[in-house]
């Protein structure tokens, strides 16, 4: 890969916050991407959206509180942040009940989505 | 644009059908590792229809024993073709 070209990277995350490091995982390798300035899309699906509720606090199980660092998500510059719509609706969730502003996208959009996207990481 | 996904788990993971919504047309969809009692499920067979190719993985399928000669819609490669395959598609997404 050329220095100066600018990939799309597609970060897929599947799983609730604390029941594994996956989501740290995920999470740490797109700030990589971020960093050296890729396009970076960040997807979260299935128990993944557990990961964005408002409210957490993980100090009593002495982990780092993911909804806190994904706060700080924009500031990495990784701005195109979408949740899946039909893993939000049949967790029974609301995009009022998330930590940050993301775009509530269905199945076919994401389709499209991966499609445009050079590389996807799938956590 | 064309995706190979790959699925590594047995179907107890549910990753088929975590994957399959986000399937295009002309995707590739191989089963590699414990992934491959996916293409011994009878049960799931009958989602085998829509515009997608299977593949399963000769060398995992034979380490366990299975017979996959009756079914059609499973293409067996090896690894080699496996190396192949991921030259040709645009893209691999790795489901575990």
């Amino acid at each position: 890969m050329n220095a100066s070209q600018k990939q799309t990277f597609t970060f897929i995350s599947r799983t609730a916050p604390y029941g594994s490091n996956r989501p740290q995982l995920c999470l740490d390798t797109a700030l990589a991407a971020a960093i050296f300035e890729q396009q970076v899309n960040y997807l979260f699906m299935e128990d993944g959206v557990y990961q964005l509720l408002k409210n957490q606090d993980a100090e009593a199980i002495h982990t780092k509180t993911i909804g806190r660092i994904l706060e700080t998500l924009n500031l990495y510059g990784i701005e195109s942040i979408y949740v899946c719509k039909e893993s939000l609706e049949s967790r029974g969730l609301l995009l009022g009940d998330l930590v940050i502003e993301s775009k509530l996208t269905n199945v076919n959009e994401l389709k499209t989505l991966l499609n445009s996207s050079d590389t996807v990481i799938n956590l | 644009m064309s995706t190979l996904h790959t699925i590594s788990k047995s179907p107890k993971s549910q990753l088929l059908s975590e994957c399959l919504p986000l399937v295009n047309k002309g995707d590739g969809i191989l089963f590699i590792e414990d992934g491959v009692y996916y293409c011994v499920n009878n049960k799931l067979l009958n989602d085998f229809e829509l515009d997608i190719t299977w593949y399963g993985l000769k060398e995992d399928v034979d380490a366990r024993g299975l017979k996959l000669d009756d079914i059609k819609a499973i293409h067996v490669i090896n690894y080699k073709i496996f190396v192949e395959m991921c030259e040709e598609f645009d893209k691999v997404i790795s489901w575990f």
